[in-house]
């Protein structure tokens, strides 16, 4: 809809499309539809010249004398195949048990992965320090008992379960980027199956989800979901 | 993503029944110049915004509709994102900011004189939004008239 309300505004626009059957009831001026999957508009990470084809194909719409108009970017389809934690069978426990000593563990790969990537990281939503994560373990752990916790790096405007999700976002991104680090063969599907089946943090998200899902808290029913499903 | 119909499961259901706006009209405006002259400026609904930024909000009922800006010269550093959905794969973003937002392509279109030039601004909303009605009436022109005081003519958008 964005599109239509800056085209309107005499803006020449153009959007890559995810859901082809959305576009074409909304209409949208200008749209390239590309048959990946969500989180991957542009095809792949790294990969420049297919990332300048897509991008080419789109800028090519601009030229076109009226529409609206929908054309497709010829690739081959990607399976649709994102684990959930309802989805992954979780292997038998290792010998870590403690979230925090996990994390401790893989802080090695996560700031190589820093290093490697010129400082970059989507570690950041949450405000707390990863010096606190230990006591962070802890809050996460307290709150999926029920008991009435917070933390001090929680802002006034911002909602307990909403910075929860914040907190749950850093935790994944964290585990994510040292996991990419410590086994750089790790592809898709597979990084969500270790991070959900075989990791102690992917236990304890999961319970903290269920925790919001049964509270009477509006907020908390309206962040579950995003928290683990 | 791969048509609906060779979807199978909850995302399909979702995907089916998501609630679009279904237009009659058609808009249109007809580029001014060429795009090697032309001012381009990215907009996505990543819900990426700048490090110490505010974050976007998945508590809020039909959506958070507000915006970002995001200047267009920000280090892939400083650029985070805070989408509700977790509808889709994350790890391409935490490789690489282009797969979702790609700053750095379009500064390379317009090193090779393809793209004029790209405007002072992205900007950046939440996507997957149940009630678009806020961002059609107000956060969205809103933002239409900063790209137009921005001076950009080209508007390309990316989803997450």
């Amino acid at each position: 809809m964005l599109a239509r309300v800056f085209e309107a505004a005499g803006l020449v626009t153009v959007i890559i499309a995810m859901v082809r059957e959305h576009v074409e009831k909304v209409k949208p001026p200008r749209s390239l539809y590309v048959p990946y999957p969500f989180g991957f508009a542009l095809g792949k990470p790294n990969d420049s010249e297919l990332q300048h084809r897509i991008i080419a194909a789109a800028l090519e719409l601009v030229e076109k004398p009226q529409g609206p108009v929908l054309a497709d970017f010829a690739d081959d389809e990607f399976a649709d195949n994102l684990p959930q934690s309802s989805g992954v069978t979780r292997s038998s426990a290792g010998e870590v048990t403690d979230p925090a000593d996990e994390i401790a563990a893989l802080r090695a790969f996560y700031e190589r992965w820093v290093d490697d990537n010129a400082g970059r990281t989507a570690v950041g939503l949450s405000g707390v320090p990863q010096r606190r994560w230990r006591g962070l373990v802890r809050f996460l752990e307290a709150y999926s008992r029920g008991e009435d916790v917070d933390m001090k790096e929680r802002p006034a405007d911002v909602s307990l379960p909403q910075f929860i999700r914040y907190c749950v976002d850093d935790l994944k991104a964290f585990y994510y980027e040292a996991r990419m680090v410590q086994k750089p063969s790790t592809r898709e599907p597979d990084l969500h199956t270790w991070f959900w089946g075989e990791t102690v943090i992917g236990q304890l998200i999961p319970a903290v989800g269920e925790h919001m899902k049964d509270s009477d808290d509006p907020a908390a029913k309206a962040v579950a979901f995003g928290i683990a499903r | 993503m791969p048509k609906l119909d060779g979807l199978s499961g909850v995302l399909r259901q979702v995907l089916v029944s998501f609630p679009c706006l279904e237009p009659d009209d058609t808009l249109w405006t007809m580029p001014g110049r060429a795009l090697k002259n032309s001012s381009l400026a990215l907009v996505t609904s990543a819900g990426l915004h700048l490090r110490d930024d505010k974050p976007f909000a998945a508590d809020v009922k039909g959506g958070d509709t507000s915006y970002r800006v995001i200047p267009s010269d920000a280090k892939a550093t400083d650029i985070v994102q805070s989408h509700t959905s977790i509808g889709f794969d994350h790890t391409g973003i935490y490789r690489d900011l282009n797969v979702t937002f790609p700053l750095d392509r379009m500064r390379e279109l317009v090193a090779r004189g393809v793209v004029g030039s790209m405007a002072p601004n992205a900007y950046s909303f939440m996507g997957a939004l149940r009630d678009v009605s806020r961002i059609v009436d107000e956060t969205g022109p809103q933002v239409a008239q900063q790209l137009k005081n921005d001076g950009a003519e080209v508007v390309f958008l990316t989803p997450t």
